[in-house]
């Protein structure tokens, strides 16, 4: 009996651990995926080679986009013809950052995704996304990128991605608030605001005659200071001072970026005109907002119109963009691009083949055939899902490929440019552009924010005191940055 | 003390003494609790040691680069955000010792004096407690939103009274944060106390009932006292649980307005997953367990030494 009582404990323990070894056993099978051609260096970029490769695609549309995912499904057709011996594994992946790095750690990220404009140069220095600068050379796709866009997605001289959309920041507006308001002129265009001072008296105009808010400010998280660091700029404010010598100087408690600050602050408890409550505002929840009505103005940018047509549901014809207004500093816009970036484990040839794709997509400095179908399918989708056809912003700045792209808007628009017109015309000026403050933007941004929801907050909240603690704080950020290196 | 238990306890003493050796019987036992072993080692021991190395490098990723001593720890001190966020968290205990501690006490102690409906009452404060956090937050969210469409202020209205800020008021963002995982906890803490009620000797409460005494000195005399070592040991908990609040002022603020409600753990978090700080992110989560060691440290000894 006792006997049997030790071989049936030997027993259950032997089960009981082997279990748990084949639990943590590696499949042995998902690792065939990302080696294969891994020891393959020297093929040419350019010529066709026959060794198999798997592209990982996390640029795949989600799975409730079906109209989007049919026409990606015609991209892979056309590269099963143009590229037999790519196989193309459908693997998508929405960027967030509480799964990427162990994502990334675990070699399971797709050979390419797409990312925010905040996080390049995070990603860059935690060495998760692979140097491309010697394939884009070899492709001679190098210097047909945006030069400043370019900046964006490099370090040290050499670069991790390619632009997917270049943007700039304009003001959304929903003309159906407009029109209620009765801001329109004689042919129904709305009479939108050119200063920030004409813009809070327009919200006001509208907050009082359809009770809905005039402008949606941001307040929860880092996109706050990224759009106030417009605002800030249009009454003169510089928030970073580039030294020359590789430090910077925080100067976020100037007297024009405080003015800028006041005038938030007189946005809530003057004006009274933002939505319910701001500091619970993100860039996707002003979007709802503007589409569903809550909101007549929103800093938005020309890449995200399907935001509040398609997702949100304002009708085609109800949306119009205009320029961020003017202040006594002049009139800016921030520009940027959203990113395409290619996992630090993918082989050259699967980079290639990524690249491929995205030519394919009309998303690369090629005019080919190929590449003017994929943009015109994406026009046509886009008309499909009532989404705006208006020119992209160039990220790349190849004649050919923004000639292609011209004849396509041309031929697919399906809005009426007056809409956009002040919007373009003010983006295209000389020295509208600028990119985001150097420095250390993200922490810029973070301080920003802290003070923006102090103020919307808090109808006595001292504004110079703020600025002053956040002018301190930002500099100890720029001098930890200058320490590490 | 008697010569035998003397002599029966240095029996045990040497039986302690040679177990020391490794025994052939022994090796049934270690088998037995060898994948448990396994386990704690590769989930709980490693992760935790490696988590004390990553806060001593820098790194790329997880992938540690060179060795810098206190440094990051340096970092996470001088950091903008760390005093709001040390400072908040234990706004957060003190909160939730003023609101969260005696409600479950309280229910605990009507409901098992309650007659009738005693299942109903029981099954209703646990209620809240089946509801996932995340609705839990989100839902209380709905309620708490500023403006005209938030819940309570619709509600309110209707009694002609303005709307209020809710959580946008700094000086109510952590109670309201509290209030929601009272809400949500008290149910769960209750079912302990009335277990621990249940437990009291009925004869106890039908001797003092014939002694004259009421309904509030049976609770004053025999409940409360009955239960306090219990209180105590929920007491702590309660401290450690609430020191590591993360996802409700995550959800609900963000830390916001201005820092008002960022805490400690939200703090780890930004580093670790906004960041991809991780090494900053492992020592301020080293701090944070020190400061538990210390803290469940100076609760046993006042506690063992206030029952010896």
């Amino acid at each position: 009996m006792k006997s049997m009582k030790k071989l049936l404990g030997l027993g259950i323990s032997l089960v009981m651990t082997l279990s748990m070894s084949v639990g943590c056993m590696k499949q042995a099978a998902a690792d065939t995926t990302g080696n294969t051609g891994a020891k393959v260096e020297t093929v040419e970029a350019e010529a066709p080679t026959d060794k198999p490769v798997n592209l990982k695609l996390g640029i795949w549309p989600e799975p409730t986009l079906t109209d989007d995912i049919a026409m990606h499904e015609g991209y892979v057709q056309t590269m099963k013809n143009l590229h037999p011996n790519v196989t193309v594994e459908p693997a998508y992946y929405k960027y967030a950052t509480d799964t990427f790095v162990s994502m990334a750690e675990a070699g399971n990220l797709p050979t390419v995704f797409e990312s925010w404009y905040t996080e390049p140069q995070k990603l860059i220095k935690g060495g998760f996304v692979a140097d491309i600068t010697d394939i884009l050379e070899e492709r001679g796709w190098l210097d047909a990128i945006n030069p400043s866009i370019r900046e964006l997605l490099s370090k040290d001289g050499r670069i991790y991605g390619i632009p997917r959309d270049g943007y700039a920041l304009g003001l959304m507006l929903n003309v159906e608030l407009f029109e209620e308001a009765g801001l329109v002129d004689g042919n129904g265009y709305p009479l939108y605001p050119k200063t920030w001072k004409e813009l809070a008296e327009t919200a006001k105009k509208i907050k009082d005659a359809t009770g809905q808010a005039g402008i949606c400010i941001l307040a929860k998280d880092n996109a706050g200071g990224w759009h106030f660091s417009n605002i800030a700029w249009a009454f003169g404010a510089t928030m970073t001072k580039d030294n020359g010598d590789g430090t910077f100087t925080a100067n976020v408690n100037s007297k024009e970026a405080i003015a800028a600050m006041e005038y938030i602050k007189s946005l809530k408890w003057e004006y009274d005109v933002l939505t319910a409550d701001p500091t619970n505002e993100d860039w996707g929840t002003g979007f709802t907002s503007l589409g569903t009505g809550s909101a007549a103005m929103y800093i938005a940018a020309n890449d995200a119109v399907n935001q509040p047509t398609q997702v949100n549901g304002l009708p085609l014809d109800k949306l119009a963009m205009c320029a961020l207004p003017a202040g006594a500093g002049g009139q800016y816009s921030l520009s940027g691009g959203t990113p395409y970036m290619f996992s630090k484990d993918a082989t050259k040839e699967e980079i290639n083949a990524a690249l491929d794709y995205l030519v394919i997509m009309g998303k690369a400095p090629v005019a080919t055939d190929a590449a003017i179908a994929g943009m015109k399918a994406d026009a046509e989708n886009k008309i499909a899902n009532g989404v705006p056809v208006i020119p992209r912003f160039p990220c790349w700045v190849d004649e050919e490929v923004l000639a292609a792209e011209a004849r396509i808007i041309e031929e697919y628009g399906n809005v009426d440019t007056k809409l956009f017109e002040g919007y373009f015309k003010a983006t295209t000026s000389d020295k509208n552009l600028r990119m985001e403050e150097p420095g250390s933007a993200q922490d810029l941004y973070a301080e920003l924010t802290k003070v923006l929801q102090a103020v919307i907050t808090d109808s006595k909240a001292d504004v110079p005191a703020l600025m002053e603690k956040a002018n301190q704080n930002y500099q100890k950020a720029l001098d930890d940055l200058q320490a590490k290196k | 003390m008697g010569i035998k238990t003397e002599q029966t306890e240095q029996k045990i003493h040497l039986g302690l003494l040679t177990k020391v050796k490794f025994k052939k019987e022994d090796l049934l036992g270690w088998l037995v609790m060898l994948p448990t072993l396994i386990l704690f080692t590769f989930f709980v021991w490693e992760p935790l040691l490696e988590s004390v190395r990553l806060s001593m490098y820098t790194a790329k990723g997880i992938r540690l680069q060179e060795f810098v001593g206190f440094s990051n720890y340096i970092r996470v001190l001088r950091h903008p955000d760390f005093m709001a966020a040390f400072r908040n968290t234990f706004v957060y205990i003190l909160w939730s010792l003023v609101i969260g501690f005696f409600v479950p006490i309280i229910m605990a102690v009507l409901i098992s004096e309650t007659v009738h409906l005693k299942g109903f009452f029981r099954v209703g404060v646990y209620f809240p407690n089946m509801v996932p956090g995340m609705a839990t937050v989100l839902m209380w969210g709905y309620f708490f939103t500023p403006g005209a469409t938030g819940v309570l202020n619709i509600i309110l209205s209707k009694f002609g009274v303005g709307n209020q800020l809710w959580l946008t008021n700094p000086k109510l963002t952590i109670p309201l944060i509290i209030l929601t995982m009272t809400w949500k906890g008290a149910g769960a803490t209750a079912l302990i106390y009335m277990a621990g009620i249940s437990g009291i000797n009925p004869d106890i409460y039908e001797a003092a009932t014939i002694d004259g005494a009421g309904i509030w000195k049976r609770i004053r005399h025999i409940t409360l006292p009955s239960i306090f070592s219990l209180g105590k040991t929920l007491l702590i908990l309660q401290i450690i649980a609430v020191f590591q609040i993360l996802y409700e002022p995550l959800v609900m603020t963000n830390g916001g307005p201005n820092n008002a409600s960022i805490s400690l753990m939200q703090l780890v978090y930004n580093y670790a997953f906004r960041d991809f700080n991780y090494p900053m992110g492992a020592a301020l989560s080293v701090m944070i367990c020190m400061i538990l060691v210390v803290l469940s440290g100076i609760y046993t000894k006042i506690t063992s030494s206030k029952e010896a």
